[in-house]
């Protein structure tokens, strides 16, 4: 079914033969001076910055070192247990999120009195700003006036006020609730647009069929919504692997390492070791993972595609 | 004819030559723009017209100087200066601590300011060690002019102490007893509230020196996992892990979290310094809350830990003079008990101004700058920059949860300082 | 609809309960900020929580407007987001157009560098994006932080716009062209229309990151001329004091204007938009 309507857009380009490149050229080059001018250069930079040593403000100190600063990282514990961290957070926070999003996008597709409202509102945890985002979900969290310790023990679910963010086991997991609050509106707006294409007539035609809610979603809705969770899973993936500030805020990386990661590493390494070789390598590490993640992700992706069409 | 128009010729060169030279006395005038200086500094309360109003004052009494000031804030202060100065737009001078100034002269980014203090006419008023916070060693150059240092002290509940009928703690055993006294978990309620979250560093090398360990032997060599330095971690670990007297929340307790608990009456004691002594007088009242010396393990060596918040001036600068002119003139005495007394005042550094009542009289001035006089400071080596940013925090938690023990901690620490 | 009351009960359960557990869960720490904001000081530590305030008082508030440049920071955060939306957009609209609906060899690529930029944390694009800005001339600037802002959201927003016009059948590109139309039409009479939820959502996506982004506004502002609300909040957090009063209000008030400025975008998410679409 596909290909017919391929050919005949490939022969419509054809046809223009003069247009076919300088089209598409015209429409890139913006994001593309914007990419390879702004961004091109740093990415550059932090390659040559990880095979050199250097002192940060000493330029003519700055020694090419080839791959010393890999193999360090090969050896380096607190890496492994940040990318252990890292994974963790990763994937916890995300599939959460989701989770959230489009249990809110389906609440907020129907018809009801308010609905702008309560979509507006929807979105304070996105909008509200980070660091205020961690000190009140800090504070909530506290071990000694916490709300959330507060209302667990009064309801009986716990017998003593927990140090969330105190031990180890549950440093991380506190700082995830924290972040998956915050972005369950993302997953809910980007839910919620995709729900628009879906045709009214495939809800309509189901529930003739005596189809109950669950089935509905199950079959019609999750299908033609799956494109759009996988490609925004996977951006969403790659902002949170970068995604310190929280982390940062609340616990610090701590106690320990325990909720340390790998973007909080590098800054570490780079800003307060001022080791800004070390500190590129480790977040070349990082993209290269991800990279790797990616590529699979995208035949994934490509496969799925077809099997949706 | 001729000659009309010759005069006139002559008399518009006479007015040309008048315009030009009239020109000439004023441009000048107009071409002598003040030098600027830029200036960077953290403030605490920045909805206090305190600092803008000295700016004020001193670019109206130094003509030829203009100050421009930008507020950063004190957590992301170090990075920002980093990135401005790697990036060659740094500013000419700027508030500055103790902490960075061993990893900062190491970068060759701080002017060397001997030469100008030798010619500043406020610096026989400056207390004399406090020179010493300035330098990276001690016979070298001073790099940062003093300005506000605070020493740290401990806090206790006064009211809590008589009921129990308790003193003042002033060694380490009677700050234990009074802390096991005071726990007690079922009211959530401890005696210490040790602070294992970042900026805890300071209040541990508090208790460090005042339990008789050093960081730095007397030639500068690291010696903090000596065997007194396992000694009296140990005892500061097992305050939280064996005796139980510090919150659970301990070790990732930060400033807003042990002030916090302090103020809501869930911890007795909890060690800090005069920065703090208005906001935990207003919240429990000045009846409930008095204030210690750092206990001693052996009181008749008593020690506390102090550091200076100075200004220094950026090697990288155009305008160093016009700089120093400003930072020195903000440590002269009137500009001086203006910053000290308000609300983001911390201890003078000079002796005109600590002699003032305001200073001597109250009591938490007056145990701060007795603690001035056997206060030890971080010592100016360049891993002190990590060690007070991520290295000390790490570790500390580690060993307070049980994953390390004392000793590895301070040797992580050892290494970090020797780097 | 059903005239059975017991259904009608059923189905407003169904609306109203899952509904208000859910905005419960998403409001719940917003309120616990904004009753923070209204607890005079003497409140905020208390041994038990305290959770409402037996004084609430709007001084927090007035303070903020009066005491600080907040509004100042809030007019530069709005110019900021505003104009990184529109520029952004525009760019990304052009980039996804052609993405989808051109073809050309190393799309794949592309799209893949796209994506390539987003993979760095930013914390390590700091100090040449600074050299960039500096070299530039505009530091302290909004056009610093526009262009900053920019760069991040562009990738993203093609790859979501790409997406939603790929959702669009090309059947009805053909239609158009049939019908006499150029590509520029096509785009704005077919294309745009059908993927409004997109451009609704990518708006949004932009708006909120500009908004609320700080690492860059931090490094690559110096005062007032460009200083945005995230780093203006952050100066309420002192070495030894910290400033609740303000903190808190000042996070109530930041979280308003996106909140009014989704009421108006979440009109475009509006089902049915493309039903008959293929069809008619």
């Amino acid at each position: 079914m596909r290909s017919p309507k391929r050919s005949s857009a490939k022969a419509s380009g054809r046809t223009r033969r003069g247009g076919s490149w300088l089209l598409p050229l015209l429409l890139l080059s913006p994001a593309l001076v914007l990419l390879l001018g702004i961004v091109a250069y740093p990415i550059a930079r932090a390659l040559w910055l990880s095979v050199h040593r250097l002192e940060i403000l000493r330029p003519d100190l700055s020694q090419y070192v080839g791959l010393d600063n890999y193999r360090s990282l090969l050896k380096d514990a607190v890496m492994g247990i940040a990318l252990q961290n890292s994974g963790v957070w990763v994937a916890g926070v995300v599939l959460f999120q989701l989770f959230g999003g489009l249990i809110g996008a389906v609440i907020l597709n129907q018809r009801f009195p308010g609905r702008a409202a309560a979509r507006g509102l929807a979105l304070i945890p996105w909008a509200t700003p980070s660091v205020l985002v961690a000190l009140m979900w800090t504070w909530m969290l506290d071990g000694n006036y916490g709300l959330l310790n507060d209302l667990l023990v009064k309801s009986g679910i716990l017998s003593r006020f927990q140090p969330w963010l105190a031990q180890p086991g549950t440093a991380l997991p506190a700082v995830m609730l924290a972040d998956v609050w915050q972005g369950i509106p993302f997953f809910a707006v980007m839910l919620l647009a995709a729900l628009q294409a879906i045709p009214e007539d495939l809800f309509e035609a189901a529930k003739i069929d005596g189809a109950s809610a669950w089935r509905v979603f199950r079959h019609v809705t999750l299908p033609l919504l799956l494109p759009t969770i996988l490609i925004t899973t996977m951006l969403r993936m790659i902002w949170t692997a970068n995604y310190m500030d929280l982390i940062m805020v609340m616990t610090g990386g701590g106690p320990g390492y325990s909720s340390l990661t790998v973007p909080l590493h590098a800054y570490y390494t780079a800003y307060k070791r001022l080791d800004f070789g070390y500190g590129s390598t480790i977040a070349i590490v990082q993209v290269a993972i991800l990279a790797v993640a990616i590529v699979f992700y995208l035949r994934q992706l490509r496969a799925n595609e077809g099997m949706v069409q | 004819m001729m000659r009309s128009s010759g005069f006139r010729t002559l008399l518009a060169c006479f007015v040309a030559l008048g315009f030009v030279l009239l020109a000439g006395a004023v441009a000048p005038l107009h071409a002598q723009s003040p030098t600027v200086v830029r200036y960077w500094l953290w403030l605490d309360d920045p909805t206090e017209p305190m600092f803008d109003q000295l700016v004020k004052e001193f670019n109206a009494t130094h003509p030829g100087i203009k100050v421009e000031y930008q507020f950063v804030p004190l957590n992301e202060y170090h990075d920002k200066l980093v990135t401005a100065l790697a990036g060659g737009a740094g500013p000419d001078a700027g508030r500055f601590k103790d902490w960075w100034l061993g990893e900062f002269v190491k970068l060759g980014a701080l002017e060397p300011l001997a030469n100008s203090i030798g010619k500043w006419s406020g610096r026989g008023d400056v207390i004399d060690n406090l020179w010493e916070t300035g330098k990276i060693a001690a016979a070298g150059p001073v790099y940062m002019m003093p300005h506000q240092f605070i020493t740290f002290y401990m806090y206790y509940r006064k009211d809590w102490f008589a009921q129990e009928g308790l003193k003042p703690p002033t060694t380490f055993d009677d700050f234990l007893t009074a802390a096991k006294k005071l726990t007690d978990p079922a009211k959530n309620q401890y005696g210490f509230g040790l602070r294992g979250g970042g900026g805890g560093q300071d209040q541990w090398l508090a208790f460090m020196v005042a339990g008789g360990a050093r960081l730095v032997d007397a030639q500068g060599k690291v010696i903090v996992n000596n065997a007194d330095g396992v000694k009296v971690n140990q005892w500061y670990v097992d305050l939280f892990r064996t005796h139980k007297v510090a919150p659970p929340s301990a070790p990732t307790d930060a400033y807003a979290q042990v002030l916090g608990a302090f103020q809501s009456g869930n911890t007795a004691m909890f060690a800090h310094h005069v920065g703090s002594s208005v906001l935990v007088t207003t919240k429990l009242g000045a009846g409930s809350v008095g204030v210690v010396p750092i206990p001693a393990a052996d009181p008749k060596k008593p020690a506390t830990m102090a550091t200076m918040a100075g200004n220094v001036v950026f090697a990288g600068s155009k305008q160093k003079d016009a700089a120093f002119t400003f930072v020195s003139w903000l440590s002269e005495n009137a500009p001086m008990d203006k910053w000290s007394g308000s609300r983001q005042g911390q201890l003078p550094v000079l002796k005109s101004v600590a002699k003032l009542p305001r200073y001597t009289e109250n009591t938490f001035f007056k145990t701060s700058l007795d603690g001035a006089n056997y206060a030890i400071a971080w010592p100016p080596l360049p891993g002190v920059g990590y060690v007070s940013a991520q290295g000390w925090m790490a570790n500390m938690q580690r060993a307070l949860v049980g994953q390390i023990g004392s000793k590895d901690m301070l040797d992580e620490i050892a290494k970090a300082l020797e780097r | 609809m059903s005239r059975h009351p017991a259904r009608r009960v059923l189905a407003a359960v169904k609306l109203w309960v899952p509904l208000g557990a859910w905005l419960s869960f998403v409001l719940a720490p917003y309120l616990w900020m904004f009753i923070t904001s209204i607890k005079p000081p003497a409140e905020l530590y208390t041994k038990g929580v305290q959770y409402w305030p037996s004084h609430p008082t709007l001084e927090g508030y007035r303070l903020l407007m009066e005491t600080t440049p907040f509004l100042a920071y809030m007019r530069n955060s709005a110019i900021i987001a505003v104009s990184t939306c529109l520029i952004a957009l525009t760019v990304a609209t052009a980039a996804a157009y052609c993405f989808s609906r051109i073809p050309f060899r190393g799309k794949g690529v592309m799209l893949f560098g796209f994506l390539v930029t987003q993979l760095f944390p930013s914390v390590l694009l700091v100090l040449p994006l600074f050299l960039i800005m500096r070299s530039l001339g505009i530091l302290n600037t909004p056009p610093a932080l526009i262009l900053a802002h920019s760069t991040f959201a562009v990738p993203f927003s093609t790859w979501m716009l790409t997406g939603f016009f790929n959702a669009i059948p090309r059947e009805l590109d053909e239609a158009a062209t049939i019908d006499g139309c150029s590509r520029l039409q096509t785009f704005r009479h077919v294309l745009l229309p059908l993927s409004a939820p997109g451009v609704a959502a990518a708006a949004t996506y932009i708006f909120i990151y500009s908004w609320n982004e700080f690492i860059y506004a931090l490094t690559f502002t110096a005062d007032l001329r460009a200083r945005t609300l995230p780093v203006g909040l952050q100066t309420f957090m002192g070495e030894f004091i910290i400033r609740w009063d303000l903190l808190t209000a000042g996070g109530v008030i930041t979280a308003i204007p996106i909140v009014f400025f989704f009421m108006l975008v979440q009109r475009h998410l509006i089902a049915g938009l493309t039903a008959g679409a293929v069809k008619g």
